[in-house]
This record gives structure tokens, C-alpha cells and sequence, in this order.
């Protein structure tokens, strides 16, 4: 008994050792950032000290405009990222039951899933214009394939054993879908989600930049076109902050749903 | 008393069809197993031990010959049969009380009844502390009790093991045999084990079927003449030594010709 509470001792002063360590290189690049740029005369156009961006994301004026573009933003990635990872999911499930079908999509998959996605954003915009939709459509497709590529996986290396299991006593296809494939799928179907989170961001800010009339993308053409590199950075922490919300918020949930992993 | 036979096979075949030509697993098998009897099948690697029990379970079709299990025709729907795999394949996000009723609860909602008797099986194997536990949280040997007690608890005619404690260590495996022959005698079922121990075949069957390499045939039948008790002293006997050594001879002279 005595050993084990040691050992979580150990385990827990290991943890908050790692947390200090992680917060000393925070505070050592933000007082870097600080007094850095004075010391070696970099110019603020260049880069500005942390002071002038934190006046810069803080503005009363700016401030609130920074969150209603950030909320539109945000409605790209949510709306963008819940369609994508729905098709993903249902395409997935209906061609892990169609080997046939699979084996001459594959190709396609593979081909699709290695060119960069974001290039065809212009045509995006040029086929839905500049409102939420051309956004909407980018996203999806940066969120659909991740998701689809992982559920396969993991539906198809389900154990033949546990397959077995479940016909010898005589389950349904729904049950053998619902009960074994898809619970035992749940890992990599999260590993999905995570990369189809991050490509979220990425894909609404690309489309942004390709031509919209709102959001944080715009924003930052904006601030970069009046050289206000201070408010640049100050967009920029903003959607990191959302980026990592984010994907906190995914890899909690997958330690809520998927809680035999032990990580 | 007459005992009846719960599985007849006649003459049963199996080809695989592959893309490499026809692989043929199973020839001319005739085999009889009576009920509650307790067979085990040894036989060397690729031999068709694994298609022997999956067309027993109804998971894979004979091509050719007949079969009939509990007066049934073989491949014709699901057998009603219990199945204890090499690896334990408990699902991880259950609980082990929830692993034990999968059968049942493929079935239907798990009553009272049929929790108390996973629970009742359960302690027969000495698990009762680890009903509410994950799998990940047992240790092999606790994996593939449970694993036995989730294919008895929709009371099945017949449990079938295909290599159940392969995976395991020598000690760990003895202990289970002995749980296996207690199970055995306690709940009267038909057992029919494949193993590659020669000695665990003896230990544990009334009958040891030796089958030969591919095509897989039944090349020889040996009565176990020990009593349905057995316990871990019969392993130094002379008696169970030669036994063993019978049996081992058909290989030497497969690996000789
Ligand atoms: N699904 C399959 N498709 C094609 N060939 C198969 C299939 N399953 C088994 N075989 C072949 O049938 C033969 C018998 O296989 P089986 O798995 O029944 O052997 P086994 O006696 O259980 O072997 P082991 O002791 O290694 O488990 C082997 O030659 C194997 O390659
Ligand atoms: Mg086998």
C-alpha cells in the first residue's frame, strides 16, 4: 500500500515537475519576446514587443471586432468540421461493408487524401462565392478525409476473433456495427478527429485569405496591408487560443469515450 | 442408458478456394462425439484443427461430406455452441460481468437470472472480485477464465477451445487445466479442445483425435483410460508418460516420411 501511494507520489510530483518546466519556457520566450527586439534594434514593423501586441489584442476599439470576426470564423470550422466528420464517419462505415466497392475506391482515397487540399480553395470561392459557404466547403473537405482514412483503418483492423465472437452467437450486422466495430474503432476514429480539428483552422483561414468579407483571415489581410504587425500577432494568438481549444477540448472527450485506452 | 451421439461427421470436407489455386483443409473426416464427452484434437500446424471447430460453430461451410450437430445439419444457421478463442477477445470498454452475458445480451436484454448466472460462473473460476473490473485490469490467465465463463453462460450443448491457453505460462496453463476438468465435470457439457500439447490433450480428454498434416485427415483415435476426475499428480505417472508418447509417435513418423 505504502509503495503504491510512493509511486503515485512520484508519478504526480513528476507530472507538476513536467508543468514547470513547460511554464519556465513560456515565461522565458514571452520575457525573450519583451526585451529582445529593443536589445538587438529590431524594428517593430518587424517584430513588436510583447507589450505593444497585448495593447494591440486588448484594444477597446479592436477588441470586439477581433471576437464577432473570430465568431465567424469559428462558424466555418464548427459547421465545416461537423459535415465533414459526419460524411467521413458514414462513408467510412458503409464502405467497410462493401470490400468490393472499397477496393476500387481505394486508389482515389489515396490519391485525393496526398494532394493538398487547400490549393482548390480559389475554386471554391469562384463556385460558391464569397460568403460562408465557399468556407464551409473548404473545411469539409479538409475534415472529411482524416476521419475517413482513420474509421476505415480502424474498422478493418477489428480482431477476426472478436468478428467471430460476435456471429457464432448469432449477432445482427447492425449489432456486429454498433457493438464490436465501431466501439473498437473509437481510437482511431478519434486520431481522425484530432488531425481533421487541426486541418479545420487551417482550412478556413486559407479560404479566408482567398476572399471572404469576414473573419479573423480577413483581419489579419487587413492589419498586414496597414503594416500593424502588432495586430497581426494579436490575430494571431487569437487563433491559436481557438486552435488549442479546440483541441483540448477533442482529446478530452476521447478520454471520456475512449476510457480503456489508459493514456 | 444409451448415450446419443451430438456430433456425426461423415466424410466432411473442406477446400478453401484461394487465389493461388484450391487449398484443400479438411478430407474424408468421419468423427463421432457423444454428449457431455470431453475430445480433444492434436494435430501439427495448418493441419485444419481451426476449420474442424469454425465448421463445428457454423462460422465456416464444409464442401463436401455431412455433418450434423445436436441432430442438426451442419451449415445450416448458427450452431449453438460456446467458443473460447487463443486470445481472450474480451471487449475493453465492458466491464467483465458485461463480457460474460455477450452472448446472452446479443440475444436480449440480460435478466435477473441471467446475471446471477454469469455471477455463478464467475465464481466458479474464482473471478466474483473481478466482475465489475476491465479486461485490461486482469491478467492473462483471469482474461481466459472469463472468456470461459462468457462461452457457458447462455448455456451452450457444446464448448468449443481452439488453443485456449496457448498464450499463457506453463504454471498458469496447469492451474486452468485443472479448472477446465472441474468445469467440465460440474457442468456436464460436451468439450471439444484443440491444442498443440500433447500432454494437456491427455490430461484433460476422454478421447484424443491425432490428425495428420495437410490435407488434414483423422489418422488415429485414443482412448484416455483415466478417470473424469484428474488431477495434476497424474502428470508424473508412467501411465499418462506413455500415453503421451503414443500419441507423440504419429508425428515422428509424419516428420520421418
Ligand atoms: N480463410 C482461409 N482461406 C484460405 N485458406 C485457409 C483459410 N483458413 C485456413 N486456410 C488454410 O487451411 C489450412 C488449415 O488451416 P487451419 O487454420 O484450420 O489449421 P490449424 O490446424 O488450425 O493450424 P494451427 O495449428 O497453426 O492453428 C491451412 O493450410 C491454411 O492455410
Ligand atoms: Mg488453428
Amino acid at each position: 500500500m505504502s509503495t503504491l501511494t510512493s509511486m503515485r507520489n512520484a508519478r504526480g510530483s513528476g507530472r507538476s515537475g513536467q508543468l514547470i518546466g513547460t511554464l519556465s519556457v513560456l515565461a522565458v520566450v514571452l520575457l525573450a519576446w519583451q526585451f529582445l527586439p529593443t536589445a538587438l534594434g529590431t524594428p517593430s514593423y518587424v517584430v513588436p514587443v510583447l507589450s505593444d501586441v497585448l495593447n494591440a489584442l486588448f484594444d477597446p476599439e479592436a477588441f470586439p471586432r477581433y471576437l464577432s470576426n473570430a465568431g465567424a470564423t469559428m462558424t466555418e470550422v464548427l459547421l465545416g468540421l461537423g459535415i465533414g466528420v459526419a460524411l467521413g464517419l458514414a462513408l467510412a462505415v458503409t464502405l467497410a461493408q462493401l470490400p468490393r466497392v472499397y477496393g476500387v475506391v481505394f486508389p482515389y482515397i489515396v490519391a485525393i487524401e496526398s494532394i493538398p487540399k487547400v490549393a482548390v480553395a480559389p475554386l471554391f470561392v469562384i463556385w460558391f462565392g464569397f460568403g460562408l459557404p465557399s468556407k464551409v466547403v473548404v473545411v469539409v473537405l479538409l475534415a472529411f478525409f482524416p476521419v475517413l482514412v482513420n474509421t476505415i483503418h480502424g474498422l478493418r483492423s477489428v480482431d477476426k476473433d472478436q468478428i467471430d465472437l460476435f456471429r457464432v452467437n448469432g449477432a445482427s450486422p447492425l449489432q456486429l456495427r454498433m457493438r464490436l466495430m465501431i466501439p473498437a474503432a473509437l481510437p482511431q476514429i478519434f486520431s481522425g478527429l484530432e488531425l481533421a480539428v487541426a486541418n479545420s483552422m487551417i482550412g478556413a483561414i486559407v479560404a479566408e485569405f482567398v476572399g471572404a468579407q469576414e473573419g479573423l483571415g480577413v483581419l489579419i489581410l487587413q492589419a498586414q496591408g496597414r503594416m500593424e504587425t502588432a495586430a497581426v500577432f494579436a490575430l494571431l494568438i487569437i487563433l491559436s487560443a481557438l486552435g488549442i481549444a479546440l483541441n483540448v477540448l477533442v482529446r478530452t472527450v476521447r478520454k471520456v469515450v475512449v476510457n480503456w485506452e489508459g493514456r | 442408458m444409451t448415450i446419443s451421439p451430438i456430433v456425426e461427421l461423415e466424410q466432411l470436407g473442406k477446400v478453401y478456394p484461394t487465389r493461388t489455386g484450391d487449398v484443400t483443409a479438411l478430407t474424408d473426416v468421419d468423427l463421432r462425439i457423444d454428449d457431455g464427452e470431453f475430445v480433444a484434437i492434436v494435430g501439427p500446424s495448418g493441419c485444419g484443427k481451426t476449420t474442424l471447430l469454425k465448421i463445428l460453430a457454423g462460422l465456416e461451410q464444409h464442401t463436401s461430406g455431412v455433418g450434423t450437430l445436436g441432430g442438426r445439419e451442419l451449415g445450416s444457421g448458427a450452431a449453438d455452441v460456446g467458443m473460447v478463442f487463443q486470445k481472450a477477445t474480451l471487449l475493453p470498454w465492458q466491464d467483465v460481468r458485461s463480457n460474460v452475458l455477450l452472448p446472452v445480451s446479443l440475444q436480449r436484454r440480460p435478466s435477473k437470472a441471467d446475471r446471477a448466472a454469469a455471477d455463478e460462473l464467475l465464481e466458479m473460476v474464482g473471478l466474483t472480485d473481478f466482475a465489475s473490473k476491465r479486461p485490461h485490469e486482469l491478467s492473462g490467465g483471469m482474461q481466459q477464465r472469463a472468456a470461459i465463463c462468457r462461452a457457458l453462460v447462455h448455456e451452450p450443448s457444446m464448448l468449443l477451445m481452439d488453443e485456449p491457453f496457448g498464450a499463457l505460462d506453463a504454471m498458469t496453463r496447469d492451474l486452468l487445466n485443472v479448472e477446465v476438468n472441474r468445469i467440465w465435470r460440474e457442468t456436464h457439457k460436451t468439450v471439444v479442445l484443440i491444442t498443440h500439447s500433447i500432454p494437456e490433450a491427455v490430461f484433460l480428454a476422454q478421447r484424443v483425435i491425432v490428425m495428420s498434416p495437410r490435407p488434414g485427415r483423422i489418422v488415429d483415435q485414443v482412448e484416455v483410460p483415466f478417470g473424469p476426475e484428474r488431477t495434476l499428480e497424474l502428470l508424473g505417472t508412467p501411465e499418462f508418460g506413455a500415453l503421451c508418447s503414443t500419441i507423440r509417435r504419429h508425428f515422428e513418423k509424419e516428420a520421418a516420411a
